[in-house]
Formats: structure tokens, C-alpha cells, sequence
């Protein structure tokens, strides 16, 4: 059989291949990625592309948790003192039923438990970065005002509105309760206790139903304050979660595209073999042919 | 009794023949580098033999025909594969421009939908913070704009795609003609029983390069000259005439291709003209349907989400995008943000400024299949895998018809190669039996002189 006098095209293709082999490993090596564009792995690259959105989705849920976290732990720590204060007010109201006081006595009470309303009412006006925090959805009025015709002595201006947050996936989370679930809400009102008992005192009547009151008030917001303290758990659990996520994901996005460097290294230096023995051949093989020998 | 001068004719014939066959091995040494050249073999053949009673006497030797030497069978499926190679490779090559526009990168369409979303989950934690609400509008825009890029890159892709679609035409109309030419040639020189290897080699050249850019049917007719058609048909050249391929502008401002007053666009399926079509009628339009349907659904959903929540004014929400064709062509080129005011955008669902209710509404498309039964970033990495799998199919492709193509060449160049051993044998060859001729008429010379000499003493 005849060969193929002329091995050149052959060699120079091989040459070219193990060139280009090259060529990927040290793309390779210096990108530190084994799928540089879609075609180098296309359901890698497909899911590159989702991973890389779930990823941008935690790192978001994470600055949304930072950005609600200071609101429900301020929210959460105010109603603690709006607790401590109803429960000077019980204090106050049990040593204003002592008999022995006259009326002199109780109108000093009655002006101390006018300080608690005040205190109460600037607790319940909170703002958080110039949003007020229990007014509900209405945030840019300050929820509760003085109102001397109203009979809790207050008027809430907010509304019932509450908003909810997707911080990860399939997991919501409730971030406020409206003045008028907590401070005015009709099993507790806080501020209509509080009213009644300066009243009682002012009238030294019913001073034992208006103290008792003010006591189902305290414990009305002793379990709103709950909520907030569930949120504040929520949002830790949900971030150490996110942490978790993220790890997991960044060690998807390694499997999916990121470049074996032991195993690209070793291609590369047989790559290299190759290339350097497939060029010897040819400078080897040049030159020889029966004209030379012939004299 | 055969005649000193009948011996010398003979030996003659032999310097004659051996001249002429060492011309054709000087002939294949000097085209050893010439593409698409078939080496070429002295055919030798003895000459009629005269009879003198008892004896049939031998008349020497005639150089009867220069064979190039070549394997038909081969050359077709050479040319096959050339096609598909064609094809393949500028498929491949436009492709790999393509892909691009869809790697994970800070610009890409991907990238910029995930930032969307996530600044909307920004508003939903703070809706009515305005530097939080020009960072919707921003990123708003950030995905307006890596819509716009890649489909006015898609486009100008496709156009010189159509450049290079015309360029082809021009060179397919060139080689035609040459082929149509060659084919009057070759026909002219076999009529008259002369051997017309060069310009068979000439042609099968031309044919070759034209199989890298059509896909061409070669059928052998009477008097040794060729008819060329498309695969569908179209004529290319019958004997000496060609057909040239026309291109027209046609509506979407590309180039068909027609033959004879038909289109023949969509036949052309091999060929570096098959795959730049195949690029520029079929995959990048294919992909600028899902671009555009992916940009007008995002559009769409969220202009429908904003129209049903309230802006900081307690007005109803307008288009945050400028609303797409309703057909969605054009939507990924033409997405631009409608709005410019932050205090615009619809976070609330009650009115009230610091609800949240129409943010999260927002959001929620993200993770809501909107998109032709997915959610955005599925349907985008839909698009990705479909980009990359083309892409990679096609450069597998090329590659298997490059090692196919490879060893058909091989084997050519093994049947039809020139072997500088093989020439320099040949020479060697030659040139002893001419000097044995030239030593022959010697000896006849000297053989006539004695003759002569034996004349002269007679008389």
C-alpha cells in the first residue's frame, strides 16, 4: 500500500489540537474555572446561573434582615419598658387605694401617673430612622396624640396596616403590630388604663378595678411583647440559616464550575509533553528524502 | 531481417518516451507543494509490432498518456465532508460570539435580574426610603440596558452574519464560473484525446473550495464535464454555462438568496453559506425570541404589579418599564425604565407610605413562573444552557468532520500524493533507460559506419 507522502497537515492538526488544549488548561488555571463560557458545560452553566441568583437572593436576605432586625429588637425593648412603666403605674395605684392618704397625698400620685401617660405616649410614638414604628403602615404620623375629649385621653392616628418581608425562600416574616393591636386594642388599652386610674384617684373611687386594670394591660403587652421576641429569633435563626445556605452554594458553585487544578495541572504538563515530542517530529522527520542521496 | 534503421526508430522511441516520462516526474517535483495537485504517472505503452515472415519484430515504446492518478470516490466524499466542515466551523465560530453575551459575569442579563429583584427586597424592608427606591430604579435600569446590549449585539452579530452571507454568494458566483470555464477545458482537450490532468486538478480545486461554502452536488456528464447543483437542486453550472446566485434585500433588512428567480434561503443547509444562514435565520433569532419574550414578560408583570399598589403620593402605581409590543418583538432591544421619580414606584398596597404590600407583590415575582411556565432566572438559565449546548454541538461537530475530513485528506494524498522517493526512483529510472537508448544508437551508428566503411570498399 502506498503511505501518505506527505505527514504535514496531520502533524501541524495535532499540533494545533494539543495548542489549544494548551490553551484551555491555562485558561483553566488562571481563571480558576473549568466552565469559562456556557458552551464548556452547558447544564453547568445553566445552573452556574441559577446558583449565582440564589446566591445575590441570601446575600439580599441578609442585608433585609439587618435592615429590619434594629426596628423589631427597638420595638421589642420598648415594649419592655412600656411594661416596666404600666407596672410603676400598678405600684403607684396600690399605694394610692391606702386609706390613709388624703387627697392631697393622691393628687401627687395622680401627677406621677400623669409622667407615666406622657412616658407612655412618647414610647408608643417610637421612631425608628424617621418611621414611626407602631403606627402601622401609616409611618410618617406620629400614632398617638393627646386628645382631651377622647376618654382614654388619647387618639391613635395609625392604622392596622402590618407588613410582612420575604427574607428566604417560602420563609415571610410579620415585622410590626399596629398601636391599635397593642397600646389602644381592646383587651388591654393601655392608655385608657391609665386614664382610668388617674380618674379613680381624682374621684378615690373604684381605685382596686382601675389598679387591676392597668395590671391586664401590663400583661396584654407582656404578650404582644412576645411577638417581637419570636421576630428577633426568627431573624437570627433565618441568618445563621442564610450563612448555612451560602456555604452550601458557594461549594455547589465549586462543583459545578470550578477548575480542578491538580488534574488541570497534570493535563497541562502532558499537554506540554505532547506538543514539545509532536515538534521534535517534525523537525526530525524534515529533510530526509531519497534526492539527497542520490550523487 | 529487421533494418539497422528500424532499430534505430526503436531506440529513438525509447529516448523519445523516457524523456517525456521524466518530464512528468519533473512536473509532479515541481507541483509536490501545490494544493489539490494529483500526482501524474508516465503510462508507457509499447509500440504495434511489425511482422517480417517468420518474426514479429518489436517497434519500441510511445509515451501514450500522462495519468494523474485520483480516486472519484473519494474526492465526493471529500467534498461532503468539506461541507459539513463548512458548515460547522462558521456555526461554531458565530456561535462562540454569541455565547458570550450569556457568561456569568457582573453585566450579564442573569446577574442583572437577581440585582433587580434584590433591590426590590430592599424596598420591601424599607418602602419609602428614597435612596432605597432610586436603588430600584437603578438596578431597574441596570437590567434594561443588559437586555439592550445583548439583543443590539445579537443584531449586529446577525448583520454581519448577512455580510458575510453576501460575500459568500459573490465567492460562490466566482468559483462557479471558473468551474463552468475549467469544464469547457477539460472537454475541449479529452475531445481531442489529449489528456487534461492539470485542469481536472484545477477543477476538482474549485469544486473543493465550493463544497466549504455550499452544499454542492456534483453530477459526472457526457464529454467528461460536469453539472453542479445545489442539494435542493438549484443549478450551479451545467457544461460550460454557470448560474449565478442573486441575494435581495428582503423585509427584515437581510439578504435571501435566489436562484433563478426562486429563493432558495431556506434549502441551503451545508456549507460555510449553510451555517452562516443556519446562524443568522435560525439560532441567534431563535435566541432573540426567548431574550425578547424573557424582557417583556419581566415588563409586563411588573408594570401589571405596580398598576395594583400605591406610589409615596397614594397615587395607583404606573409602568415602571415603558410597556413592550404586544407581539414582544423587539422587547429585550427596546426595554428602557419609564419612570425617573423613586417616589413613583408602587411599594404599597394600602397607600399608606410604609407599607410594604406591593413591594413584596414585586418580589414575589422572582420566584413565580411569569415566564412561559418558569420563574425569570430558570427561564434565563433555560436560555444559557440552550446557547452553550448549540454552541458545543456545533463545535463537536466541526471537530468530528475536522478528523473525518483529516484522514479523507490523508487518504488522498496517499493515492494521489506526490513521493519525492518515488519521483527521485523514477528519475533514476528514466534516466538509466535513456542513456541505455543513447548507448543503443551508438552502437547502431557505429554498426551503420561499418556498413558504410564496408560500401565505400566494395566500390
Amino acid at each position: 500500500m502506498r503511505v501518505n507522502p506527505n505527514p504535514y497537515p496531520d502533524l501541524l492538526a495535532s499540533v494545533a489540537q494539543t495548542q489549544q488544549q494548551v490553551n484551555t488548561d491555562e485558561q483553566e488555571i488562571s481563571t480558576g474555572l473549568s466552565v469559562n463560557v456556557p458552551s464548556d458545560d452547558p447544564s453547568a452553566a445553566a445552573g452556574l446561573a441559577v446558583n449565582a441568583d440564589q446566591t445575590s437572593q441570601a446575600d439580599q436576605f441578609e442585608r433585609s434582615i439587618g435592615s429590619v432586625q434594629g426596628e423589631i429588637q427597638s420595638a421589642n425593648s420598648t415594649l419592655a419598658s412600656v411594661v416596666t412603666a404600666l407596672q410603676q403605674a400598678t405600684d403607684l395605684g396600690v399605694e394610692g387605694a391606702n386609706g390613709t392618704l388624703n387627697s392631697s397625698d393622691r393628687a401627687v400620685i395622680v401627677t406621677q401617673l400623669q409622667g407615666i401617660q406622657s412616658q407612655l405616649l412618647s414610647l408608643a410614638n417610637l421612631s425608628y430612622q424617621g418611621n414611626y414604628v407602631f403606627g402601622g403602615t401609616a409611618n410618617q404620623i406620629a400614632p398617638y396624640v393627646l386628645d382631651t375629649s377622647s376618654p382614654s385621653g388619647v387618639t391613635y392616628q395609625g392604622n392596622t396596616g402590618v407588613n410582612s418581608i420575604t427574607l428566604g425562600t417560602d420563609f415571610s416574616l410579620q415585622t410590626n403590630l399596629p398601636g391599635s393591636e397593642l397600646f389602644s386594642a381592646s383587651g388591654g388599652n393601655v392608655f385608657q388604663s391609665i386614664q382610668d386610674l388617674i380618674t379613680s384617684l381624682q374621684n378615690d373611687t373604684g381605685i382596686g378595678a382601675a389598679v387591676a386594670e392597668v395590671g391586664n394591660a401590663s400583661s396584654y403587652i407582656s404578650e404582644k411583647q412576645v411577638f417581637y421576641g419570636n421576630a428577633s429569633d426568627q431573624l437570627s435563626t433565618q441568618s445563621t440559616y442564610l450563612s448555612t445556605e451560602t456555604t452550601q452554594l458557594a461549594q455547589e458553585a465549586d462543583t459545578l464550575g470550578e477548575a480542578d487544578l491538580t488534574v488541570v495541572i497534570s493535563d497541562l504538563t502532558s499537554s506540554q509533553t505532547s506538543l514539545q515530542a509532536t515538534l521534535e517530529t517534525i523537525g526530525q522527520t524534515a529533510h530526509t528524502n531519497l534526492f539527497q542521496y542520490l550523487k | 531481417m529487421s533494418s539497422l534503421n528500424a532499430s534505430l526508430y526503436t531506440a529513438l522511441s525509447g529516448l523519445n518516451a523516457e524523456q517525456g516520462a521524466l518530464a512528468v516526474t519533473t512536473n509532479n517535483v515541481a507541483n509536490v507543494n501545490t494544493p489539490g495537485y494529483s500526482r501524474q504517472q508516465a503510462v508507457l505503452v509499447t509500440n504495434e509490432p511489425v511482422e517480417q515472415d517468420p518474426l514479429t519484430l518489436g517497434t519500441g515504446v510511445t509515451l501514450q498518456d500522462i495519468e494523474s492518478i485520483r480516486d472519484p470516490i473519494l474526492e465526493s466524499q471529500i467534498q461532503q465532508q468539506t461541507q459539513s466542515q463548512g458548515q460547522y466551523s462558521t456555526l461554531s465560530s458565530a456561535l462562540q460570539q454569541t455565547q458570550v453575551n450569556f457568561t456569568t459575569s457582573t453585566g450579564d442579563i442573569g446577574t442583572a435580574i437577581s440585582n433587580f429583584f434584590d433591590s426590590v427586597n430592599q424596598l420591601s424592608a424599607n418602602p419609602n426610603d428614597l435612596s432605597v427606591r432610586q436603588g430600584v430604579l437603578t438596578a431597574a435600569g441596570n437590567l434594561a440596558t443588559s437586555f439592550n446590549t445583548a439583543a443590539n449585539n445579537l443584531t449586529q452579530q446577525q448583520s454581519s452574519l448577512d455580510l458575510s452571507a453576501v460575500q459568500q454568494v459573490v465567492q460562490i458566483n466566482q468559483l462557479t464560473q471558473q468551474i463552468a470555464q475549467l469544464n469547457g477545458q477539460v472537454s475541449n482537450l479529452q475531445n481531442v484525446g489529449e489528456s487534461a490532468g492539470s485542469f481536472v486538478d484545477q477543477r476538482q480545486q474549485a469544486i473543493d473550495q465550493l463544497s466549504s461554502l455550499v452544499d454542492v452536488t456534483v453530477i459526472p456528464t457526457d464529454g467528461n464535464t460536469l453539472t453542479l447543483t445545489t442539494a435542493n437542486g438549484a443549478p450551479l453550472v451545467s457544461g460550460q454555462q454557470s448560474y449565478q446566485l442573486q441575494t435581495q434585500n428582503n423585509s427584515s433588512g437581510l439578504h435571501d438568496i435566489y436562484s433563478q428567480g426562486n429563493d432558495i434561503t431556506g434549502e441551503i443547509t451545508s456549507g460555510q453559506l449553510g451555517g452562516t444562514l443556519q446562524a443568522r435565520d435560525q439560532e441567534i433569532p431563535q435566541i432573540q425570541t426567548q431574550l425578547d419574550t424573557l424582557a417583556a414578560g419581566i415588563a409586563n408583570n411588573v408594570n401589571t404589579v405596580q398598576a395594583g399598589g400605591f406610589d409615596l403620593n397614594d397615587v395607583k402605581g404606573t409602568n415602571l418599564f415603558t410597556a413592550p409590543a404586544l407581539s414582544g418583538v423587539g422587547a429585550a432591544a427596546n426595554l428602557s425604565v419609564a419612570i425617573t421619580d423613586p417616589s413613583l414606584i408602587a411599594a404599597s398596597s394600602d397607600g399608606s407610605v410604609g407599607s410594604n404590600g406591593n413591594a413584596e407583590a414585586l418580589y414575589a415575582l422572582n420566584s413565580q413562573t411569569v415566564i412561559a411556565g418558569q420563574t425569570p432566572t430558570d427561564y434565563y438559565s433555560g436560555i444559557v444552557f440552550n446557547v452553550g449546548n448549540s454552541t458545543s454541538n456545533a463545535a463537536a461537530e466541526q471537530s468530528a468532520s475536522a478528523l473525518v475530513l483529516q484522514q479523507l485528506n490523508d487518504q488522498r494524498s496517499s493515492i494521489s500524493g506526490v513521493s519525492l522517493d518515488e519521483e527521485a526512483a523514477n528519475m533514476v529510472q528514466y534516466q538509466d533507460a535513456y542513456s541505455a537508448s543513447a548507448q543503443v544508437i551508438t552502437t547502431i551508428n557505429d554498426m551503420m559506419y561499418a556498413t558504410i566503411q564496408m560500401t565505400t570498399l566494395t566500390g
